[in-house]
């Protein structure tokens, strides 16, 4: 049982590893659709959770593998979900850099960093919609979310003290019993 | 200019500047972890810039710079993937393992205790309710982002219609991503590499 679990967190992250362009955040939906939908290992509310915590969590988003990991498989879990997360995209880099550093400047090499754009903004946008989809729908968290996505547009606040901020909010909202 | 420095250095690359410092696969592992500790906030661009250009000299600044490009286009996170860069020039192989360990050993500890008070905490329903408002606060990162991104691509038919159709068939659709991206991104290079402004390098 462990074990396959083991196995399916391999099979889950390192390919997404290869296609995290622009980081954790491009791969989001497909995470989602897989731990959810197609191997059914958490809920949509766990999901949102977990990725909730992943980003008041320091470091890298990508790191969101490990709390996957250790949700569904202990420890154990954790460290495989890391190492297949990292693993296959620094084998890319690894081999890429020393093909750009042979390459200083190539009609490839910028169709390459204007091409992975729309791309990764499409992922990027399909991952918000996959998160706002598996929580709770409420006028309360539109409201939320509205406000906040106009403070980081706007503002230069920083990130980590406005998600602080919000889960202060909440937690008093929740004693007042809404 | 810069052809007469090609010809009378072939290879200007860091290595052979006699400036730079190789450091001990120590020396390397410390200063990640301390840039994988000090880079909570998410600066860790300018904390490693500082560590391995200005305060240690293990590669040059011209480097580092590339390195942060590549970073950025390449899959994995840009931060990891900058400090498997810093690793890789510096000490090879190890060196690149090294640095990407010290980068995210700290974070992967904090994050161990966070998913472990979360399993202590679920059975509050209010755990769930203040967790759902954080999630709206990441979501409203990733948008804000996005938007920030979306105007610094190319204004054409093509990157609004690749943009809409990955975010239709991976978001709306539920398609695997797989397959979308393995369409969508030879797709998209292939507009780049044609609607090329600079064909003079080609």
């Amino acid at each position: 049982m462990d074990d396959n679990r083991l196995l399916g967190l391999i099979l889950v992250f390192a390919p997404l590893s290869i296609l995290s362009f622009g980081g954790g955040q491009a791969i989001i939906a497909d995470m989602q659709h897989q731990t959810v939908d197609v191997w059914g290992w958490l809920s949509a509310n766990q999901f949102s959770d977990l990725f909730a915590i992943s980003r008041a969590a320091p470091g890298p988003s990508t790191l969101i593998a490990a709390l996957i990991g250790y949700q569904i498989a202990g420890f154990a879990g954790s460290i495989i979900a890391t190492l297949a997360i990292y693993i296959p995209s620094s084998i890319v880099v690894y081999y890429a850099t020393s093909w750009w550093q042979n390459h200083p400047d190539s009609r490839l090499k910028r169709s390459f960093e204007r091409g992975l754009g729309p791309v990764a903004i499409g992922l990027l946008f399909a991952g918000a919609l996959a998160i706002i989809e598996s929580g709770p729908i409420s006028w309360l968290m539109m409201i939320n979310l509205a406000i906040c996505t106009a403070i980081l547009y706007f503002t230069k606040f920083n990130p980590y003290k406005l998600v602080g901020s919000v889960a202060l909010v909440f937690l008093a909202l929740n004693m007042i019993g809404l | 200019m810069s052809d007469i420095k090609a010809q009378t250095q072939p290879d200007s690359s860091s290595h052979e500047n006699p400036q730079l410092v190789t450091p001990s696969l120590w020396q390397l592992m410390i200063a990640f972890l301390k840039i994988g500790v000090t880079s909570f906030g998410g600066a860790s661009r300018p904390m490693m810039h500082r560590e391995s250009v200005e305060a240690n000299k293990w590669l040059s600044d011209r480097d580092f710079i590339a390195g942060f490009a590549l970073a950025q286009v390449l899959p994995g996170a840009n931060p990891v993937n900058l400090a498997l860069y810093v690793g890789l020039r510096a000490r090879g192989v190890p060196g690149a393992a090294i640095a990407v360990l010290g980068m995210v050993l700290p974070a992967f500890c904090v994050i161990l205790l966070m998913g472990y008070a979360y399993r202590e905490l679920i059975v509050y329903p209010a755990t769930h309710f203040v967790l759902a408002g954080v999630a709206g606060a990441g979501v409203a990162a990733t948008i804000a982002t996005g938007v920030k991104m979306a105007t610094k691509l190319d204004r054409n038919w093509m990157t609004l219609i690749i943009a809409l159709a990955v975010f239709f068939a991976v978001g709306v659709l539920h398609i695997s991503m797989t397959p979308v991206v393995i369409i969508a991104i030879p797709a998209s290079l292939a507009a780049a590499w044609f609607t090329d402004k600079d064909l003079r390098h080609g």
